[in-house]
């Protein structure tokens, strides 16, 4: 069967994307499971989706522990182990990437041997809601990589997702699609459809009987304060604001004041600075700032400089 | 220590009182009221120091215990039936907090059709709460297990809460000789309350029972759970060791009343099995090898223990007073589930009597007995039962009649 | 006879504490106007609190072993957060009065809960506790809506508002409960009204709860991005707006009298707060209902214009 995962954030369209392709893949006849994965909603936050394909009712369940096809649709992603990009690939896993970098770049990058395939929007963007346009990007690339995907079901499935959309919407949604499904022809089927684990040759387990430990040990009580500062929510973030010294008055912390993250805090000089670990890119500070001294980046730029790519 | 009359209800209360409690959320509900309003005139007096205080409903009273527990303070409670049930979410959340305190449960049947009278399908419904239960038989037996239940929740490999279970009017509204312990060697036996790790105080933060997304993190908290429930076996056993000395009353978590060397028992819960034992007695002056097996400790199940007394038996009658409509009664489940694999197990039969507070009588227990035999002997033991007669059969056609139920099967037939 | 000196110390904006006690890396969305309200009230209440969850969207505010919190957390239920702050504060008396903790241990009790919680099922143990007269702190952070299950309507959800229970062209038919009202007509200690967008009479407020024994209600409107669909960079510009057009009093009850802190001199039209939130959308496409604008506009007259302002 084809297992499919799809990463991206919350708000970008990878559950929706999910069940693109499994309504693609339902129409050519196959049967399908497709489910997404997240906690609360909470935009932002990595999430993913998947999709099995067989010919056969599907068993399986849960979350796909070794995919075939895994499609990660906002790239930043990769550099967090807790999204789970590379669990449980194998050499023969196909990784589509929703990136202006070429597949040499990440191939480099990540020092994997697995296919890579990239492609990009064409537009730049700069704002968050354009990226729901990377998972119209990934449905189209992913439907010719599996390649049992025909145009016209391809577009049927969407149609049929986005229907509560309007028409422009979804029309744009179609044209993105088809336009990366053009674009990867010479890639067309190289995801191959996967066998489940062999009962013959498996990995050993290693189970463990939990030792009884009290209740100053096992309740479920947490003895410090703050802890949570070491959830880099600043991963959440594509947007950044950037404060400009020379224009910041150092009022009296209004941006701090109303960050709801406790993201600014104020340096020796009283001057705002940004916890770029913990800022979620919300812009309020950007809004709200007087001077108009805080402006806005992109975070993908930033990575890459970052990175000296 | 002195020995009076005293009802269920107020035996528990005096549980309370001899474990010097700190603080009793509370909320009315028959069967049960006579012991918070025992223990508020006690507050009230300053027998009992510390805070009483009525809650908007049992949901809210469970949440008020746990919290104040958590806090830091010895906590009781009291409810029945529908008030249990309607604490239902808290009670399962709130032993999750791994924190001691005792709630005494007076049974009584659940809606619908709604009663006041006694059953065990309250206490049951909870039997998977995280709570443990212990089950008395006699009012002395509503006092002591209140005392020994402080001191097994809050022994340090436990930390878990205990419901207390008394049955409705037999024990909660009928009055038996009780003897009160002395209070200090009360004191003595349970201690102070020792909050350890988890209470809240300025300067030393805590975030308790916060949320858990992953399944191997929920797994370990709720297997850790349930590996200090099963901790109380031992735990009530040594609790038991230390009652027996101080007060010379002895416990064990199952009580064995003639079934050593017996071919049958019967396996029952709470104060209805002291029929039981009465009619035992009779059994054996007319020459039947008959026992009782009943049941202290409900959760954690002593499964053991309960091997142990039935290996070599011919068969064994489970009465139970409840009913899980589509499967039949609890304990005989649980019972079979722990003899499922062991040599030399008895034909286990299961019996269905006495909900709603309907009576098992004497010679019910005898017609049991009977069908023992009988399994024993063909080697094919009967089908579950409900102990219903005729008479009583007759009696629901006469009510139906009078509900005009054949005037309204008639009217919807034209 | 002697005026009694005020305890408050803020009267300025620069008064504001500014110590960023609420740790950043929680789980909340990105621009969440429940926890702009939250860190700026944190910062006033201290850590000698404990905060007691109602089941809402800041259940994952601590999610194992992560908190923000200096002080204590005790996750309870969506129906009885007022209970668990009773068996607390009882317990905290109980021990200071049998002088098994020292006075100095003492703490605040706060309950945290949504309006899911608050207008609804909560409403039986608030009222409870109020009676009572018990010495705690009520936060009610207001979305509108059954935030952390995906914005459904609440009895706080405003009248024509889209969720995701009240899809149709008109939204939500019913109006929203006036719980200040519930509160006030219980006759607690203190009750008011505050908002991320204004932090100094959020401040003010704050602190006055602070000093002060009794239940004491606190009411935080909530501009939520997620569920009221918009950027999350607008929360404080809608929360302006909110007050600005009336639509948000921001009031005080206290000794039997009700008390606006803030007044807006000439009420901005709703129109300016509707336009600009998705949830209000199909108010003015794809046409105009000024039937629904006008009912919506006359609630607030009404409201103002019983107050003769």
């Amino acid at each position: 069967m084809y297992r499919i995962r799809l990463h991206g954030r919350g708000g970008q369209g990878i559950k929706t994307a999910g069940r693109i392709l499994g309504e693609a893949l339902f129409l050519e006849k196959y049967e399908v499971q497709d489910a997404p994965r997240y906690g609360a909603e909470r935009r932002g936050a990595p999430i993913f989706s998947y999709v099995r394909a067989g010919k056969k009712p599907i068993n399986e369940r849960g979350i796909i522990l070794h995919p075939g096809l895994v499609v990660v649709a906002d790239e930043t992603l990769i550099e967090i182990p807790a999204a789970g990009v590379f669990q449980g690939i194998a050499e023969n896993t196909v990784f589509f990437i929703c990136s202006n970098e070429s597949s040499d770049f990440w191939r480099k990058r990540l020092g994997i041997d697995s296919q890579i395939i990239t492609l990009s929007q064409s537009e730049e963007y700069d704002t968050a809601l354009d990226f729901h346009y990377n998972s119209s990007v990934c449905v189209g690339a992913a439907g010719r990589l599996l390649g049992v995907i025909s145009k016209e079901s391809l577009k049927q499935a969407i149609e049929e997702e986005l229907s509560v959309f309007e028409k422009t919407v979804i029309e744009k949604n179609i044209e993105i699609s088809l336009k990366a499904y053009d674009e990867l022809s010479s890639y067309e089927g190289i995801v191959k459809r996967g066998v489940g684990i062999s009962a013959d040759s498996y990995r050993r387990l290693n189970w463990v009987e939990p030792p009884f430990e009290g209740a100053d040990i096992s309740a479920p009580a947490i003895y410090d304060s703050g802890t949570s500062e070491l959830a880099l929510t600043g991963l959440w973030r594509t947007l950044r604001p950037v404060v400009n010294k020379e224009l910041c008055a150092l009022c009296w912390h209004l941006c701090g004041s109303f960050c709801p993250d406790s993201a600014i805090y104020l340096d020796e000089d009283g001057a705002p600075q940004i916890d770029y670990e913990h800022c979620k890119g919300c812009l309020i500070c950007v809004m709200q700032c007087p001077r108009r001294a805080i402006s806005v980046e992109a975070e993908h730029k930033k990575t890459k400089e970052a990175k000296g790519a | 220590m002195k020995r009076k009359l005293l009802t269920g209800n107020a035996a528990a209360a005096w549980g309370a009182r001899l474990a010097n409690v700190d603080y009793v959320p509370a909320f009315p509900i028959t069967p049960q009221t006579e012991i918070i309003e025992t223990l508020a005139g006690w507050f009230d007096e300053g027998a009992l120091k510390g805070r009483f205080v009525t809650l908007d409903s049992e949901h809210s009273m469970v949440t008020a215990a746990a919290s104040a527990a958590v806090t830091g303070v010895r906590v009781f409670s009291a409810t029945s039936s529908q008030g249990l049930l309607y604490a239902s979410e808290m009670l399962y959340a709130v032993s999750g907090y791994r924190v001691p305190w005792v709630l005494v449960n007076v049974s009584r049947g659940l809606s619908s059709p709604v009663t006041l009278e006694a059953d065990h399908n309250d206490i049951f419904a909870l039997r998977d709460s995280g709570f443990l239960q212990l089950h008395a038989s006699t009012c002395q037996e509503a006092l002591d297990m209140v005392l020994m239940a402080y001191q097994i929740a809050e022994d340090v490999r436990v930390r878990l809460p205990v419901i207390v279970n008394i049955d409705g009017f037999y024990l909660s509204f009928t009055r038996e000789p009780v003897e009160i312990p002395d209070e200090n060697k009360a004191r003595e036996f349970i201690g102070e309350f020792d909050a350890h790790n988890i209470s809240f105080r300025a300067n030393v933060p805590l975030s308790h029972a916060s949320a858990v997304l992953q399944g191997s993190i929920y797994s370990y908290f709720r297997y850790e759970h349930h590996l200090a429930a099963i901790q109380a076996i031992s735990v009530f056993n040594e609790s038991a060791e230390k009652f027996e000395k101080m007060f010379n009353r002895s416990y064990a978590l199952i009580e064995s009343y003639m079934a050593d060397g017996a071919d049958y028992v019967f396996i029952m819960i709470g104060s209805f099995a002291t029929k039981a034992k009465e009619a035992v007695d009779m059994l054996r002056e007319a020459g039947s090898l008959t026992g009782l097996l009943r049941l202290r400790m409900f959760r954690p199940f002593p499964e053991e223990e309960m091997k142990k007394l039935l290996k070599g038996k011919k068969a064994a009658a489970v009465i139970d007073q409840n009913l899980a409509p589509g499967k039949g009664g609890v304990i005989y489940t649980e019972t079979a589930a722990a003899l499922c694999n062991e040599k030399e197990a008895p034909f286990l039969i299961s019996y269905i009597g006495g909900l709603g507070g309907r009576d098992i009588t004497a010679e019910e227990f005898y017609e049991i007995e009977k069908e023992m035999r009988k399994a024993a002997e063909t080697k094919k033991p009967p089908m579950a039962r409900l102990l219903f007669s005729e008479a009583e059969l007759e009696a629901v056609r006469k009510l139906q009649g009078i509900a005009g139920v054949e005037k309204k099967n008639e009217q919807r037939k034209n | 006879m002697k005026r009694k000196m005020s305890k408050e110390k803020i009267k300025k904006m620069r008064d504001i504490p500014f110590e960023r006690l609420l740790a950043s890396g929680t789980a909340m969305c990105a621009g969440c106007g429940a926890l702009e309200a939250l860190h700026q009230i944190y910062d006033i209440l201290g850590k000698n609190t404990v905060f007691v969850n109602a089941a809402g969207c800041m259940t994952l505010l601590s999610v194992y072993p992560f908190t923000p919190f200096r002080g204590s957390w005790l996750y309870t239920s969506m129906a009885s957060a007022p209970a668990a702050a009773q068996g607390i504060r009882d317990a905290l008396d109980i021990l200071i009065e049998k002088k098994r903790i020292k006075p100095k241990d003492n703490m605040q009790v706060v309950v945290l809960a949504g309006d899911g919680s608050s207008y609804g099922m909560g409403l039986s143990a608030a009222s409870a506790a109020i009676e009572r007269n018990l010495d705690f702190i009520y936060i009610c952070y207001d979305n509108e809506g059954y935030g952390n299950t995906g914005q459904q309507y609440s009895d706080a959800t405003p009248h024509a508002a889209r969720t995701s229970t009240s899809k149709s062209l008109t939204g939500f038919q019913y109006y929203k409960k006036d719980i200040f009202a519930i509160w006030a007509a219980h006759k607690p200690a203190y009750a008011a009204t505050i908002i991320g967008s204004d932090p100094l009479d959020l401040a003010k407020k704050v602190e006055k709860a602070k000093n002060m024994k009794g239940a004491k209600l606190i009411l935080a409107l909530s501009p939520c991005p997620t569920g009221w669909t918009f950027h999350s960079n607008e929360t404080v510009k809608i929360g302006k707006l909110a007050v600005e057009t009336g639509i948000w009093p921001l009031k005080e009850y206290a000794d039997g009298k009700i008390v606006h802190t803030k007044i807006p001199r000439e009420r901005k039209p709703v129109e300016e707060y509707l336009k600009i939130q998705g949830r209000f959308k199909h108010l003015f496409e794809p046409q105009r209902n000024d039937k629904l604008i006008a009912e919506i506009q006359n609630e607030v007259d009404k409201y103002w214009g019983h107050y003769n302002h």
